[in-house]
């Protein structure tokens, strides 16, 4: 694993990474200043607490980027039903893996974000969502919550501030879907994982019908550094107006020195992660293509790769950061093949609730099995785009979209890879 | 009202309106699989798109509400698009099996895809096939045809209260089952059938008896219980092929229970009394009807008798026979019977807290309502009975020793001890009034013709009481 830090700039989370010691609460406590932005939390009020968060330009690091103050802010004040938080540790994108190694690391971090958090908007309760396969993590966060509770930082009366909090780890069984978080929600009430009609949105109508909010791993991790150190410092961390922090990259595929990443946001180019942070491509060959963001972010060509690596500039040239998992394609590698897998992907993880999604994955993923398999014909190509664009939107979550955003992306800038595989 | 502008027309809704109800006030359908009314919202098939005014995505109808001074819009290209693209993914996985399935002609698939799909087919790739279960006497299951709408198990969970019916594996895999594989348990299991908008669940009964298209509908109530739920009775050529539940928000909702719905059976019952019979020594004698009514007249004594009358009769059967017993009789006490050990309307209730009532017949509370008196004991000195029966009472034990005679719809084995039959009009083969439990009148609606030679009851009487007129015209 290669960890590298931007020059002269800070950063939070990596230097911590591959120290087993450091997931320890007497390290967090001596090393990290652990439990310090709490007290913090615990002399403002709660909305004050927020309007921090607010100020820190803390954007959701799940995937959709949305700005985590307003989304705390959005839980009613006057509800007389209990409040949950829970915590996206689901990470199921293809191509990410920060969470793993926050869970892994720095656990205390994240109790002491959720304690926050949930101090923010009136939680007495909390659950880690994890993904069924992260079984260690699962148990490095039990043992963990335990020190916390023993320490006092978790249960009632968390340092005599009269809050009370605790955590539950919920284990998921392996879908995709469950990282949706409405999805995960079902999942959590012990339902089939299948996102739900929007509106009601969980701020209203979330856990177990109360007023919920969920939040990414690494977005709670940051909550800590913001109360410790000031909405303002954090929101200057970022290079962008309204992007703050640092961010975790996850970069795999054709790359010299692939592995976790902390750049500030908005700080990097994409062409300089991959040549300057990642020592270029694998055995030196050409870069063909690069997912920035998870599977399901739209492929760029290596005319694009000068975007700046953040939210909104890579909205605006129509892929995303996503997870921030970015996954680099060298010229051996055969798209038709590639595009097939991930299309494979989201068939297999579609949920089967709407019927675009439900019908168009395995439609998209047979015409790419045929081709594969010399059977294409070139007309395949336009029905493709329109069975992409017939689900793109369509669906009652982003499960849709991120199907049919590569299959667009692949089948638009590299059309000649396919019709010369068609043509044979 | 609060009012929302949908196609151009102003359209006044209720709040909690959703879109698709909204637009049904103004006369315009928006087509859906997944939504019915009286069934929570999931939005999951996506047919129901619609454009709404300020928003970027098109909406699905069923998931949004009515607001006042909303434009909404169910003709814009995009939403056609959208429709026609919906339909063509159904039909990728849907066997053009029409010609051979129940459903066709009535299957919101086959409307919506002549209405909004596309002519022509682009996927040539293999359909997903699944092998079915057996889901009980009253489903038959054909998965390949499912387009995971989920309404059946939205049924189970939020109207018939059993959670039979699941969602099992996931994606492009799903199959609709029942928990564990086991047989449907519900009494309500028909509106499975009845939801289902393709032909994936039908019903085991109907299955390949008549093409839909050939039946005559006929709103009417059913007769199976004191609440009256509405319903149609579907037939041809007089004769039953299925019953199906009619909307009434007050009664039934949407639904009807299986008990009602194939309650209509006995009226083909290859054992129903379908000519006048006179019990002879230890065998029935057929006999037309002025011949029978004649020498059985000469063996009845009115002083003797008492009339018992099924609570299944309408309101006007039971007047006449009121006003019968009376004027013509000389007064013939007259009691009702039908329910055992439910004597009276006051102990009638509810009996599985959805749609099914204690009373087991349509008409306890019209019968209480004329001061017609429960059947408990016979009066000290008679020895003639003459029982009135639509066909669903319950018939009272009667002492071996009396002289039996039935007016009505019997099967065979159900008057050993009758010395004589006159057969009857059951519920669907008359028209008359029935006083359901909340004292709603209700209007039984002839469907078809009395079956054999049955006759309608004012016809009987009439005969009885005037014999040799109704000879002189024959």
């Amino acid at each position: 694993m290669a960890l590298s830090a931007h020059a002269g700039s800070e950063t939070l989370y990596i230097q911590h990474f591959g120290n087993e010691e450091a997931r320890g609460l007497q390290y967090y406590l001596k090393q990290m200043n652990g439990y310090s932005a709490l007290k913090k939390a615990f002399a403002l009020k709660p909305d004050q607490v927020i309007d921090e968060v607010k100020k820190s330009n803390l954007r959701g690091r799940g995937g959709a980027g949305f700005p985590s103050g307003v989304k705390w802010s959005f839980i009613p004040k006057t509800s007389d039903k209990p409040k949950y938080l829970v915590c996206n540790a689901d990470e199921s994108e293809p191509g990410t893996f920060k969470d793993r190694d926050l869970m892994r690391y720095t656990p205390h971090l994240l109790i002491e974000g959720m304690v926050i958090a949930a101090y923010a908007i009136g939680a007495k309760h909390g659950y880690i969502y994890i993904r069924g396969e992260y079984a260690r993590e699962a148990k490095l966060l039990d043992l963990a919550l335990e020190e916390a509770r023993q320490a006092g930082y978790l249960g009632s009366n968390i340092q005599g501030s009269g809050f009370q909090f605790d955590l539950t780890v919920h284990r998921g069984a392996g879908a995709y879907i469950c990282g949706e978080e409405t999805g995960l929600l079902n999942s959590l009430e012990g339902k089939r994982g299948e996102p739900r009609v929007k509106p009601p949105f969980p701020a209203t109508w979330g856990a177990f019908g109360s007023p919920t909010v969920v939040n990414n791993v690494e977005t709670l991790c940051a909550v800590p550094f913001i109360l410790q150190r000031g909405g303002e410092w954090y929101a200057k961390l970022g290079k962008l107006p309204n992007s703050g922090g640092t961010r975790l990259f996850c970069v795999s595929g054709h790359v010299k020195k692939p592995g976790l990443y902390e750049l500030p946001a908005g700080a990097v180019t994409l062409r300089e992660l991959i040549y300057d942070y990642c020592g270029g491509i694998l055995d030196d060959r050409k870069l063909r293509a690069v997912i920035p963001g998870g599977s399901s972010a739209p492929v760029l060509t290596p005319d694009e790769i000068d975007v700046v690596l953040d939210i909104d500039p890579l909205m605006k040239i129509g892929s995303m950061l996503g997870s921030a998992g970015v996954m680099v394609i060298h010229d051996g590698c055969d798209l038709v093949r590639l595009i097939y897998r991930i299309t494979k992907f989201y068939e297999h993880e579609s949920c089967g609730q709407c019927t675009p999604c439900r019908e168009g994955c395995r439609w998209m993923a047979n015409i790419f099995k045929r081709i594969l398999d010399g059977k294409g014909r070139l007309e395949d190509l336009d029905l493709l785009l329109d069975i992409a664009n017939n689900i793109n939107q369509k669906t009652l979550c982003a499960l849709g979209d991120a199907a049919a955003g590569p299959v667009k992306s692949f089948v638009t800038k590299f059309r000649s890879d396919f019709e010369a595989r068609i043509r044979g | 009202m609060p009012s929302c502008t949908i196609d151009g027309i102003k359209v006044e809704f209720r709040d909690g309106d959703n879109l698709v109800e909204a637009a049904k006030r103004a006369g315009i359908s928006v087509p859906v699989f997944c939504y019915h009314p009286g069934l929570s919202v999931v939005a999951q098939c996506r047919m129901c798109a619609v454009d709404v005014e300020k928003m970027p995505k098109i909406q699905t109808a069923c998931s949004t509400k009515a607001v006042e001074g909303m434009v909404v819009s169910t003709k814009t290209d995009r939403v056609k698009q959208a429709r026609e693209s919906v339909m063509e993914f159904l039909l990728v996985n849907h066997p053009l099996d029409c010609p051979i399935c129940d459903k066709s002609g009535e299957c919101d698939l086959q409307d919506h895809s002549y209405d909004h799909g596309s002519a022509y087919q682009r996927s040539t790739e293999e359909r997903r096939t699944y092998v079915d279960l057996d889901m009980g006497p009253v489903i038959k299951k054909n998965m390949n045809r499912c387009i995971h709408c989920t309404r059946c198990i939205r049924f189970g969970d939020e109207v018939a209260n059993i959670r039979e019916m699941v969602a099992i594996h996931r994606g492009n895999n799903v199959d609709i089952t029942t928990v564990d594989g086991k047989a449907l348990e519900t009494d309500y299991a028909g509106n499975y059938a009845d939801i289902c908008p393709t032909g994936s669940l039908t019903l085991k009964d109907f299955r390949f008896n008549k093409r839909v298209w050939y039946l005559k509908k006929t709103p009417t109530v059913c007769e199976g219980c004191s609440r009256g739920c509405n319903m149609e009775i579907h037939e041809e050529r007089n004769q039953i092929y299925r019953c199906l539940p009619r909307e009434n928000m007050e009664i039934n909702r949407y639904w009807l229970c299986d008990e009602g719905r194939f309650n209509y059976k006995y009226i083909h019952h290859p054992d129903r009394v379908l000519s006048p019979q006179v019990q002879e020594g230890n065998s029935w004698a057929k006999k037309d009807w002025f011949e029978t009514m004649a020498s059985w007249k000469s063996g009845f004594r009115s002083k003797d008798a008492v009339f018992l009358v099924g609570t299944d009769l309408t309101q006007e059967e039971l007047q006449l026979i009121l006003h019968f017993a009376k004027s013509e009789m000389g007064g013939v006490p007259v009691f009702h019977f039908g329910t055992p050990n439910l004597p009276a309307a006051n102990g009638d209730g509810d009996s599985d807290g959805l749609l099914k009532r204690k009373s087991k017949t349509s008409n306890l509370h019209g019968a209480e309502k004329l001061g017609i008196a429960p059947f408990q004991t016979l009066p000290a000195g008679k020895t003639q009975v003459v029982v009135f029966r639509g066909g669903r009472a319950e018939l009272p034990r009667l002492d071996r020793s009396l002289k039996v005679t039935g007016f009505g719809v019997f099967l065979q084995e159900e008057i050993g001890q009758f010395s004589a039959v006159f057969p009857g009009a059951s519920f669907a083969e008359k028209t008359g009034t029935v006083v359901n439990f909340q004292g709603k009148e209700q209007t039984l609606v002839r469907a078809i013709l009395p079956v054999g030679e049955s006759k309608l009851l004012s016809e009987a009487l009439m005969l009885w009481k005037n014999q040799s007129l109704a000879s002189g015209a024959a």
